[in-house]
């Protein structure tokens, strides 16, 4: 194509301001000092045991996570463990979340998987709350599903029309996943996270956090928890635990960058089995991609 | 803080500094904001180059960074002054009435931003699909996906202006 050549002509012709070079220097020697006073104020010895502890806790975590999932499973599949459970008097009889709907297909070499959550409550007085939930998570999570669906088959379209082929297209293997996971269920609150996503792209994840006060019968948010001061408390507890977090070598963007600038009503988080708000940062919300998702608990 | 690692990616981000500025460029439209781009790559090219783990990926390492803070503050002007605009027609920063002067450089800079991604490190930059692989963080075959359909938008796209 002789017009990309002129395109080409045209970027290679970009003027580069004589300034560039100073900012290039400038950005060097920021580095270098920051580099600098990050290793004064740490012991090669002490970075490395937190090397180690970083990552056994990593690791412990993951633990935790694939625990969660199995009871997760084992409560919403297995009658006599549900019956067990049931037993417990607390969360047997209060609220539970059981699987409403599991949708499975595949069309066009496109797998969906929906797992759609309800959440019941047992508890009267509670304003019909419940419904108001379960309509918003089922709506939620059929929209998710079907734009989902609309942007695999219009990537489909694309590598098809590209020259393609069906069995290059099937290699894609693209999933489409709609479920939840519960956070924690206490005696005070039922978290639990509603989430969907693609395998090719992570573009339009979704998550949305649901907690419940049970003995309110009402959803919960930061002010509740955390009291009227609670921007000022989350903010200071979450600038802390960035400040230890970046010493053993995580990275944050600074508020400048687009990173942390303080927690708002509409932050997300979920209650953690003691009782405490643990705030959750999307990916690419507050530091790089690489780092995934970021929790910070608050303790109260 | 690995000496040798740091010298490397500062070499070469001196070395080339007009590539990558260009880079940053084609896609923020404007001087100032493909100098804050590269500095504040250079910035975090260096301040975490423990983080690069294979000592020969230095090249697609900066682009990465580039690229990512090029399209951040793409991200951060367009949520400063929104322009809703139809989704094939995201990435376009021209103003309007540049019609006469609508060359192929222009109609890459209105392609979707992924594709005109690879589009540019491809053409523009020379890379092979590999290194745009690891640039994109995507796979091999995403790539390949992109190129061919942004090649075909061109073509298209190109065909019915002459037509």
């Amino acid at each position: 194509m002789k017009e990309l050549e002129q395109a080409r002509k045209r970027y290679d012709e970009i003027p580069v301001p004589g300034e560039l070079q100073d900012r290039i220097r400038r950005a060097e020697g920021d580095a270098r000092a920051y580099l600098e006073a990050r290793q004064d104020s740490r012991k090669p010895s002490q970075s490395k045991l937190r090397g180690i502890s970083h990552r056994r806790v990593r690791k412990g975590l993951w633990a935790a996570a694939a625990a969660m999932a199995v009871f997760v499973t084992a409560l919403n599949t297995s009658t006599v463990f549900a019956q067990e459970v049931g037993k417990i008097p607390v969360i047997g009889a209060v609220a539970r979340v059981f699987t409403f709907r599991t949708d499975e297909q595949q069309q066009d070499g496109i797998w969906l998987s929906v797992e759609i959550p309800s959440v019941e409550m047992i508890a009267e007085d509670t304003g019909g709350l419940a419904d108001s939930i379960n309509e918003e998570i089922h709506a939620l999570c059929q929209q998710y599903a079907d734009e989902a669906v609309a942007r695999a088959e219009d990537y489909r379209t694309a590598f098809l029309e590209t020259g393609g082929t069906e069995e290059e297209w099937k290699a894609h293997n693209i999933q489409i996943r709609v479920w939840y996971e519960i956070k924690s269920q206490t005696e005070d609150y039922l978290s639990f996270l509603v989430m969907g996503t693609e395998n090719w792209t992570s573009a339009y994840s979704e998550s949305r956090y649901y907690n419940i006060d049970l003995k309110e019968g009402s959803l919960v948010t930061l002010e509740d928890v955390l009291g009227e001061d609670y921007r000022e408390i989350a903010d200071a507890s979450i600038r802390g635990q960035m400040r230890k977090r970046t010493e053993s070598g995580e990275v944050f963007w600074t508020e400048e960058e687009g990173g942390f600038s303080g927690v708002t009503d509409a932050t997300k988080f979920y209650m953690n089995e003691a009782g405490n708000p643990v705030v959750v940062f999307d990916k690419y919300e507050i530091a790089p991609g690489s780092s995934g998702e970021i929790e910070f608990e608050i303790e109260r | 803080m690995k000496q040798a690692l740091y010298q490397k990616i500062a070499d070469y981000l001196i070395e080339h500094q007009n590539g990558l500025y260009r880079l940053a460029y084609s896609y923020t439209g404007n001087p100032e904001d493909a100098m804050d781009a590269v500095q504040s790559a250079a910035y975090k090219a260096l301040i975490h180059h423990e983080m690069l783990r294979d000592e020969n990926a230095v090249k697609t390492w900066c682009y990465r960074i580039v690229v990512n803070e090029s399209m951040a503050l793409l991200r951060k002007r367009r949520k400063e002054s929104p322009v809703p605009e139809p989704w094939d027609a995201q990435a376009s920063y021209i103003e309007k009435g540049y019609e006469q002067d609508d060359d192929l450089y222009n109609r890459v800079n209105r392609l979707p931003e992924k594709i005109q991604e690879v589009i540019k490190l491809r053409f523009y930059e020379d890379l092979s699909l590999k290194e745009i692989a690891e640039i994109t963080e995507t796979n091999l075959n995403t790539v390949k996906a992109r190129l061919y359909r942004g090649l075909r938008m061109m073509k298209k796209d190109l065909e019915e202006a002459k037509a």
